[in-house]
Protein backbone atom coordinates (compact mmCIF):
# COMPACT_ATOMS: atom_id res chain seq x y z
CA UNK A 1 0.00 0.00 0.00
CA UNK A 2 1.21 3.43 -0.36
CA UNK A 3 -0.21 7.38 0.11
CA UNK A 4 -1.93 9.34 -2.32
CA UNK A 5 -1.93 13.28 -2.11
CA UNK A 6 -5.43 14.61 -3.49
CA UNK A 7 -3.86 18.26 -4.83
CA UNK A 8 -7.60 19.80 -4.73
CA UNK A 9 -7.11 18.97 -0.70
CA UNK A 10 -3.67 20.28 -0.24
CA UNK A 11 -3.69 23.58 1.29
CA UNK A 12 0.22 23.69 1.34
CA UNK A 13 0.93 23.45 5.12
CA UNK A 14 3.82 20.83 4.34
CA UNK A 15 3.63 18.64 7.62
CA UNK A 16 3.57 15.68 5.33
CA UNK A 17 6.97 16.44 4.10
CA UNK A 18 8.18 16.90 7.69
CA UNK A 19 7.13 13.62 9.36
CA UNK A 20 7.86 11.39 5.95
CA UNK A 21 11.05 9.02 6.73
CA UNK A 22 11.95 8.11 3.39
CA UNK A 23 10.72 11.88 1.95
CA UNK A 24 8.38 10.02 -0.76
CA UNK A 25 6.09 12.69 0.29
CA UNK A 26 8.41 15.70 -1.24
CA UNK A 27 8.31 15.39 -5.21
CA UNK A 28 8.95 17.46 -7.95
CA UNK A 29 5.18 16.18 -9.18
CA UNK A 30 3.47 17.12 -5.97
CA UNK A 31 2.11 13.45 -5.79
CA UNK A 32 3.80 10.93 -3.52
CA UNK A 33 6.50 8.87 -4.77
CA UNK A 34 4.66 5.28 -4.48
CA UNK A 35 8.29 3.33 -4.65
CA UNK A 36 9.53 5.07 -1.91
CA UNK A 37 6.61 5.17 0.15
CA UNK A 38 6.65 2.56 3.10
CA UNK A 39 3.88 0.05 3.38
CA UNK A 40 1.32 1.70 5.67
CA UNK A 41 3.20 3.80 8.21
CA UNK A 42 0.44 6.51 7.47
CA UNK A 43 2.46 9.44 9.18
CA UNK A 44 1.49 11.44 6.44
CA UNK A 45 -2.02 11.06 6.54
CA UNK A 46 -2.03 11.15 10.29
CA UNK A 47 -0.22 14.50 10.38
CA UNK A 48 -2.35 16.19 7.40
CA UNK A 49 -4.12 19.14 8.92
CA UNK A 50 -6.49 19.20 5.76
CA UNK A 51 -6.77 14.98 5.58
CA UNK A 52 -5.44 15.60 1.94
CA UNK A 53 -3.80 12.63 1.75
CA UNK A 54 -5.04 8.92 2.05
CA UNK A 55 -4.08 5.16 1.86
CA UNK A 56 -3.97 3.11 -1.58
CA UNK A 57 -4.24 -0.74 -1.00
CA UNK A 58 -2.93 -3.32 -2.60
CA UNK A 59 -5.47 -6.19 -1.69
CA UNK A 60 -8.89 -5.96 -1.71
CA UNK A 61 -11.36 -8.64 -0.56
CA UNK A 62 -12.59 -11.33 -2.81
CA UNK A 63 -15.89 -10.30 -4.64
CA UNK A 64 -19.08 -12.29 -4.24
CA UNK A 65 -20.94 -13.22 -7.90
CA UNK A 66 -24.51 -12.12 -7.44
CA UNK A 67 -27.41 -14.30 -8.22
CA UNK A 68 -27.23 -15.07 -11.64
CA UNK A 69 -31.15 -13.77 -12.72
CA UNK A 70 -30.04 -10.64 -10.91
CA UNK A 71 -27.10 -10.16 -12.98
CA UNK A 72 -28.65 -11.20 -15.94
CA UNK A 73 -31.39 -8.52 -15.57
CA UNK A 74 -28.53 -5.96 -14.90
CA UNK A 75 -27.18 -6.87 -18.01
CA UNK A 76 -30.14 -5.80 -20.06
CA UNK A 77 -30.36 -2.60 -18.37
CA UNK A 78 -26.23 -1.98 -19.36
CA UNK A 79 -27.08 -2.89 -22.95
CA UNK A 80 -29.70 -0.50 -22.90
CA UNK A 81 -28.01 2.26 -21.44
CA UNK A 82 -24.93 1.39 -24.01
CA UNK A 83 -27.27 1.27 -27.01
CA UNK A 84 -28.61 4.80 -25.62
CA UNK A 85 -25.49 5.92 -25.66
CA UNK A 86 -24.88 5.54 -29.81
CA UNK A 87 -28.71 6.52 -30.67
CA UNK A 88 -28.18 9.70 -28.74
CA UNK A 89 -25.30 10.68 -31.27
CA UNK A 90 -28.79 10.83 -33.54
CA UNK A 91 -30.04 14.30 -31.50
CA UNK A 92 -29.89 17.37 -33.61
CA UNK A 93 -28.26 19.93 -31.10
CA UNK A 94 -24.39 19.09 -30.64
CA UNK A 95 -24.83 20.48 -26.40
CA UNK A 96 -27.46 17.49 -26.02
CA UNK A 97 -25.54 15.06 -27.88
CA UNK A 98 -22.75 15.19 -25.76
CA UNK A 99 -24.74 15.71 -22.61
CA UNK A 100 -26.96 12.52 -23.22
CA UNK A 101 -23.67 10.90 -24.36
CA UNK A 102 -22.08 11.22 -20.94
CA UNK A 103 -25.45 10.46 -18.70
CA UNK A 104 -26.15 7.55 -20.40
CA UNK A 105 -22.25 6.22 -20.37
CA UNK A 106 -22.41 6.99 -16.34
CA UNK A 107 -25.46 4.95 -16.21
CA UNK A 108 -23.99 2.02 -18.04
CA UNK A 109 -21.36 1.97 -15.90
CA UNK A 110 -22.83 2.24 -12.65
CA UNK A 111 -25.25 -1.24 -14.29
CA UNK A 112 -21.82 -2.93 -15.04
CA UNK A 113 -20.38 -2.46 -11.14
CA UNK A 114 -23.11 -3.52 -9.77
CA UNK A 115 -23.42 -6.85 -12.16
CA UNK A 116 -19.69 -7.51 -11.76
CA UNK A 117 -17.31 -5.38 -12.85
CA UNK A 118 -16.38 -3.12 -9.55
CA UNK A 119 -13.07 -4.01 -8.91
CA UNK A 120 -10.21 -4.86 -11.67
CA UNK A 121 -7.99 -6.90 -9.36
CA UNK A 122 -11.65 -9.05 -8.42
CA UNK A 123 -11.84 -12.85 -10.07
CA UNK A 124 -14.70 -11.67 -11.73
CA UNK A 125 -12.90 -8.69 -14.22
CA UNK A 126 -10.03 -11.23 -14.62
CA UNK A 127 -12.26 -13.81 -16.22
CA UNK A 128 -13.67 -10.90 -18.48
CA UNK A 129 -10.41 -10.24 -19.85
CA UNK A 130 -9.46 -14.15 -20.26
CA UNK A 131 -12.84 -14.34 -22.47
CA UNK A 132 -11.65 -11.24 -24.11
CA UNK A 133 -8.56 -13.00 -24.99
CA UNK A 134 -10.30 -16.53 -26.21
CA UNK A 135 -13.05 -14.89 -28.05
CA UNK A 136 -11.04 -12.13 -29.81
CA UNK A 137 -7.96 -13.28 -32.48
CA UNK A 138 -8.11 -10.03 -34.82
CA UNK A 139 -5.17 -9.14 -35.18
CA UNK A 140 -5.81 -5.70 -34.33
CA UNK A 141 -6.98 -6.87 -31.23
CA UNK A 142 -5.00 -5.37 -28.34
CA UNK A 143 -4.19 -8.84 -27.25
CA UNK A 144 -0.29 -7.67 -25.07
CA UNK A 145 -2.58 -5.12 -23.27
CA UNK A 146 -4.73 -7.68 -22.04
CA UNK A 147 -1.72 -10.17 -21.16
CA UNK A 148 0.09 -7.44 -19.22
CA UNK A 149 -3.27 -6.27 -17.39
CA UNK A 150 -3.64 -10.00 -16.67
CA UNK A 151 0.06 -9.95 -14.77
CA UNK A 152 -0.34 -6.58 -13.43
CA UNK A 153 -4.01 -6.34 -11.73
CA UNK B 1 -19.85 -15.56 -17.60
CA UNK B 2 -20.04 -15.13 -21.18
CA UNK B 3 -19.57 -12.57 -23.45
CA UNK B 4 -22.29 -13.61 -26.27
CA UNK B 5 -24.74 -11.15 -25.25
CA UNK B 6 -21.95 -8.30 -24.84
CA UNK B 7 -22.70 -5.26 -27.86
CA UNK B 8 -19.65 -3.93 -28.61
CA UNK B 9 -20.88 -0.53 -26.89
CA UNK B 10 -21.56 -2.52 -23.82
CA UNK B 11 -17.89 -3.98 -23.80
CA UNK B 12 -16.80 -0.29 -24.21
CA UNK B 13 -18.95 0.85 -20.92
CA UNK B 14 -16.90 -2.07 -19.20
CA UNK B 15 -13.57 -1.22 -20.03
CA UNK B 16 -14.28 2.23 -19.42
CA UNK B 17 -15.50 1.23 -16.01
CA UNK B 18 -12.71 -0.66 -14.97
CA UNK B 19 -10.37 2.12 -16.43
CA UNK B 20 -11.64 4.59 -14.37
CA UNK B 21 -11.32 2.42 -11.36
CA UNK B 22 -7.76 1.81 -11.86
CA UNK B 23 -7.43 5.76 -12.12
CA UNK B 24 -8.95 6.18 -8.86
CA UNK B 25 -6.38 3.66 -7.50
CA UNK B 26 -3.77 6.12 -8.86
CA UNK B 27 -2.58 2.45 -10.97
CA UNK B 28 -2.33 4.61 -14.26
CA UNK B 29 -0.40 2.20 -16.09
CA UNK B 30 -3.58 -0.23 -15.63
CA UNK B 31 -6.21 2.51 -16.71
CA UNK B 32 -4.06 3.07 -19.97
CA UNK B 33 -4.00 -0.58 -20.71
CA UNK B 34 -7.92 -1.16 -20.28
CA UNK B 35 -7.90 2.18 -22.34
CA UNK B 36 -6.41 0.49 -25.29
CA UNK B 37 -9.35 -2.04 -24.85
CA UNK B 38 -11.76 0.11 -24.78
CA UNK B 39 -10.80 2.12 -28.12
CA UNK B 40 -10.80 -1.41 -30.01
CA UNK B 41 -14.35 -1.81 -28.96
CA UNK B 42 -15.34 1.63 -29.85
CA UNK B 43 -13.92 1.65 -33.40
CA UNK B 44 -15.88 -0.91 -34.10
CA UNK B 45 -19.49 0.35 -32.64
CA UNK B 46 -21.60 0.98 -35.82
CA UNK B 47 -24.22 4.09 -35.33
CA UNK B 48 -27.52 3.32 -34.81
CA UNK B 49 -30.36 5.04 -36.68
CA UNK B 50 -33.83 3.00 -36.03
CA UNK B 51 -33.90 2.93 -32.61
CA UNK B 52 -35.64 5.70 -30.67
CA UNK B 53 -34.54 7.37 -27.22
CA UNK B 54 -37.60 8.33 -25.93
CA UNK B 55 -39.73 4.85 -26.02
CA UNK B 56 -36.13 3.26 -24.41
CA UNK B 57 -36.12 5.44 -21.60
CA UNK B 58 -39.94 4.77 -21.14
CA UNK B 59 -38.81 0.77 -21.62
CA UNK B 60 -36.25 0.77 -18.77
CA UNK B 61 -38.57 3.32 -16.64
CA UNK B 62 -41.64 1.08 -17.00
CA UNK B 63 -39.59 -2.91 -17.04
CA UNK B 64 -35.63 -2.07 -17.10
CA UNK B 65 -35.56 -0.85 -13.47
CA UNK B 66 -38.47 -2.39 -11.76
CA UNK B 67 -36.53 -5.98 -12.63
CA UNK B 68 -33.53 -5.07 -11.56
CA UNK B 69 -35.14 -3.66 -8.50
CA UNK B 70 -37.25 -6.31 -7.60
CA UNK B 71 -34.43 -9.03 -7.80
CA UNK B 72 -32.04 -6.58 -6.35
CA UNK B 73 -34.28 -6.60 -3.32
CA UNK B 74 -35.26 -10.43 -2.84
CA UNK B 75 -31.38 -10.61 -3.13
CA UNK B 76 -31.01 -7.52 -0.23
CA UNK B 77 -28.54 -5.75 -2.96
CA UNK B 78 -28.06 -2.48 -0.93
CA UNK B 79 -25.68 -1.64 -4.20
CA UNK B 80 -28.04 -2.58 -6.37
CA UNK B 81 -30.72 -0.85 -4.97
CA UNK B 82 -28.83 2.17 -4.97
CA UNK B 83 -28.14 1.80 -8.80
CA UNK B 84 -31.74 1.97 -9.31
CA UNK B 85 -32.78 4.89 -7.06
CA UNK B 86 -29.94 6.81 -8.71
CA UNK B 87 -30.70 5.56 -12.48
CA UNK B 88 -34.45 5.74 -12.42
CA UNK B 89 -34.36 9.76 -11.48
CA UNK B 90 -31.63 10.43 -13.86
CA UNK B 91 -33.43 8.19 -16.43
CA UNK B 92 -36.49 10.49 -15.65
CA UNK B 93 -34.76 13.57 -15.77
CA UNK B 94 -33.71 12.58 -19.26
CA UNK B 95 -36.96 11.80 -20.47
CA UNK B 96 -38.00 15.60 -19.05
CA UNK B 97 -34.89 17.28 -21.15
CA UNK B 98 -36.03 15.86 -24.22
CA UNK B 99 -39.50 17.07 -23.60
CA UNK B 100 -38.51 20.46 -22.95
CA UNK B 101 -36.29 20.36 -26.13
CA UNK B 102 -38.99 19.16 -28.21
CA UNK B 103 -41.46 21.85 -26.88
CA UNK B 104 -38.67 24.64 -27.05
CA UNK B 105 -36.41 23.73 -29.38
CA UNK B 106 -32.81 25.22 -29.96
CA UNK B 107 -33.97 28.26 -28.13
CA UNK B 108 -33.39 26.14 -24.76
CA UNK B 109 -29.90 25.20 -25.52
CA UNK B 110 -28.92 28.94 -26.92
CA UNK B 111 -29.48 30.56 -23.44
CA UNK B 112 -28.67 27.82 -21.36
CA UNK B 113 -25.87 25.02 -21.15
CA UNK B 114 -26.18 21.31 -19.71
CA UNK B 115 -24.15 20.25 -16.73
CA UNK B 116 -23.97 16.48 -16.61
CA UNK B 117 -22.75 14.93 -13.32
CA UNK B 118 -20.16 12.58 -13.84
CA UNK B 119 -20.75 10.55 -10.18
CA UNK B 120 -24.32 9.68 -11.43
CA UNK B 121 -25.56 10.89 -14.75
CA UNK B 122 -28.03 13.53 -13.82
CA UNK B 123 -28.51 16.41 -16.47
CA UNK B 124 -29.15 19.73 -15.33
CA UNK B 125 -30.30 22.89 -18.07
CA UNK B 126 -28.88 26.39 -16.63
CA UNK B 127 -26.77 29.19 -16.28
CA UNK B 128 -24.30 28.04 -13.57
CA UNK B 129 -23.05 24.70 -12.37
CA UNK B 130 -25.17 23.64 -9.79
CA UNK B 131 -23.82 23.73 -6.33
CA UNK B 132 -24.71 20.11 -5.54
CA UNK B 133 -26.39 17.28 -7.51
CA UNK B 134 -29.79 16.86 -5.97
CA UNK B 135 -29.80 13.09 -6.98
CA UNK B 136 -25.84 11.45 -5.43
CA UNK B 137 -25.50 14.87 -3.66
CA UNK B 138 -21.73 14.96 -5.43
CA UNK B 139 -20.10 18.50 -5.10
CA UNK B 140 -19.86 20.90 -7.95
CA UNK B 141 -16.74 20.13 -9.10
CA UNK B 142 -17.98 16.51 -10.31
CA UNK B 143 -19.76 18.24 -12.40
CA UNK B 144 -19.08 18.96 -16.57
CA UNK B 145 -20.40 21.62 -18.98
CA UNK B 146 -21.61 21.52 -22.34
Amino acid sequence: MHAVRNLALCTKDCICLFVCPTGATNTETGQIDFEKCLDGCRLCIDACPSNALYLSYDNYPETKAKDKKLVASLEKLLESKATQEVVSKNLDNDKLIKAFVHSNRVLAEDCAREAAYMLPQSNLSKEFLKLLLDKYKDDDFPKEAVEKLLKLL
Amino acid sequence: MSLENYSDQTLVAICSNLAKACEKQTRSEQASLLKEVESFFQKRVKADEKKDLTSMIEDDLTDGYEKVWALGEKQKERGVLRCVTWGKKVTAIQKSVLSRYEKQGASLLEDNNLFVCDACGFIAIGKDFPVVCPICKAPTSRFVKY
